[in-house]
């Protein structure tokens, strides 16, 4: 079987699974305050931030920092789950299916729902901006370019984080160390992307891209330099581990 | 009776280890906090309790509400997982009763988690404001009371949530949406604070008394309320299925 057919019925597998429903009530629920609170923009003078890109900050913020991780935490558990019910898991790992291509499979189906996540996301900015222009009578739409690059470079930043939870996910059978284990990372990320080292820790790579694009935005916030040197390769090199980790313990503990 | 019988259930499945770590985990963050920046808190002149939970509660209040979500999950996931729920329900055992015993289960497990958080304040006092009295080892018990009754809505409804569900991320899903949105709440409107999710960042000390008697009160009717909702749930659905 070639990686996209394999690909196709794992998607398939979740279809019925009405994760694209939760994900979008989080994106709208997300907004809604936003909305209602819109005047609050105005007030942010002290920053030096104009209101149209505060408001968009804040809301991607309120996002970077918890729902984000903790949707993906929650696709894990849905795929590992779904399988693990009724044995199906078994069943996969008896075809003649090579074992890290269903992984990577897998692996790919929780990128493409952080990828539909984004995208909701991004949809809702847009519908709750136009709203508030409407309510504020102020434009808060930004350039469609500037918000798509943004969105982009978060994505692409929780690679690692998503590596992470799937390793997690793999590794530990009993579901309440692998979601209790990513669930409790998430939360010491505000202290990380505060320190020098943030970079060694890769559950805050979303929240940093925004909050460093925050620093720039304002005038008055010290601005926070994203250095790629010691960030990339420190990226590559734990999703590699992490992938690695996950691919060899695919199915261990089920083969046994 | 039940709850001895939920505790054998659950035994094996890591939820205790799990309990006790997540609850050192969460004890650690006022340790860590002070250890790193003590000098801006020790200056401060209030009660060495008020200043460590004004800044420390909220990430342990959020810790302790993931864990207790996660616990509930589990404990009707080891149910759901292999079937067992089926067998149950053709016992002599009522469904109702059962999650009451979860329930009681839960709760002893919020006293663990609050008295190891408990321990590390009294260690962080101890340590870095130099001694504790009598009256700081009965405020500390009156926040720890008040604190557990603010996480007890959140420990039902999660229950409830897990119970209704065979797939453990569904309810674990809700849950987590529902505590992001207990993040983004506003503090200043009290009918929306109210909100099960956002009752354990509550914190006794400093708040006014007016005000803890009405968390008090509402705390203690969505536990009722949630009780109740769930109760006549699991009829319903046993006369349907």
């Amino acid at each position: 079987m070639n990686f996209l057919t394999l690909l196709g019925v794992e998607l398939k597998k979740i279809r019925r699974s009405r994760i694209l429903l939760i994900l979008g009530i989080a994106a709208v629920l997300l907004w809604l305050p936003s909305i209602l609170n819109a005047h609050l923009n105005f007030d942010m003078q002290a920053e030096g931030i104009s209101p149209e890109h505060n408001f968009f900050i804040q809301g991607f913020m309120g996002m970077a920092w918890f729902m984000f991780p903790a949707s993906m935490v929650i696709g894990t558990v849905l795929l590992g789950q779904t399988e693990r019910s009724n044995h199906g898991i078994l069943r996969m790992l008896a075809l003649p299916v090579s074992t890290a291509k269903l992984c990577m499979a897998k692996y790919i189906v929780l990128l493409t729902l952080a990828a539909v996540q984004m995208a909701m996301m991004t949809g809702m900015y847009f519908i709750s901006a136009a709203i508030a222009s409407q309510t504020q009578d102020y434009e808060f739409l930004l350039p469609p370019l500037f918000v798509l690059k943004e969105v982009l470079l978060m994505y692409v930043s929780a690679v690692p984080m998503t590596a992470f939870f799937w390793m997690l996910s793999v590794c530990i059978q009993t579901p309440i160390f692998s979601v209790g284990i990513g669930l409790a990372s998430i939360v010491p990320s505000v202290l990380m992307i505060n320190t020098r080292m943030w970079f060694v820790y890769p559950m805050d790579y979303p929240f940093y891209v925004i909050t460093a694009k925050y620093g720039e935005l304002a005038s008055n916030l010290t601005e926070t330099e994203m250095e790629l040197i010691p960030w990339l390769p420190v990226a590559v090199g734990f999703t590699g581990v992490c992938m690695a980790v996950a691919v060899v313990c695919f199915g261990r503990s089920e083969r046994r | 009776m039940n709850t001895i019988l939920e505790y054998k259930k659950i035994k094996r499945t890591g939820v205790l280890p799990g309990c006790l770590l997540g609850g050192c985990l969460a004890a650690f963050v006022p340790i860590l906090e002070l250890a790193v920046r003590s000098e801006q808190y020790v200056g401060i002149s209030k009660p060495p309790l008020q200043i460590i939970l004004q800044a420390d509660w909220q990430m342990m209040a959020m810790l302790n509400m993931l864990l207790v979500i996660v616990i509930s999950c589990m404990m009707y996931h080891s149910e759901y997982a292999d079937n067992a729920i089926q067998r149950i329900t053709t016992l002599p055992v009522r469904e109702e009763e059962i999650f009451i015993g979860k329930t009681i289960l839960l709760a002893g497990m919020c006293i663990v988690l609050l008295v190891i958080e408990m321990l590390s304040l009294i260690f962080c006092t101890l340590h870095w404001f130099g001694g504790a009295d009598g009256a700081f080892i009965k405020d500390l018990l009156q926040n720890f009371g008040y604190s557990f009754c603010m996480l007890l809505p959140v420990a039902i409804i999660s229950l409830m949530a897990a119970s209704a569900w065979k797939n453990m991320w569904i309810p674990l899903g809700i849950d987590v949406v529902c505590v992001f949105m207990a993040t983004m709440i506003p503090v200043k409107y009290f009918a929306l604070s109210i909100f099960p999710f956002a009752l354990p960042f509550q914190i006794l000390e400093g708040a006014k008394a007016g005000k803890v008697v009405s968390y008090l009160i509402a705390a203690a009717a969505e536990v009722l309320l949630i009780g109740a909702a769930e109760m006549i749930f699991l009829k319903v659905r046993r006369s349907l299925a």
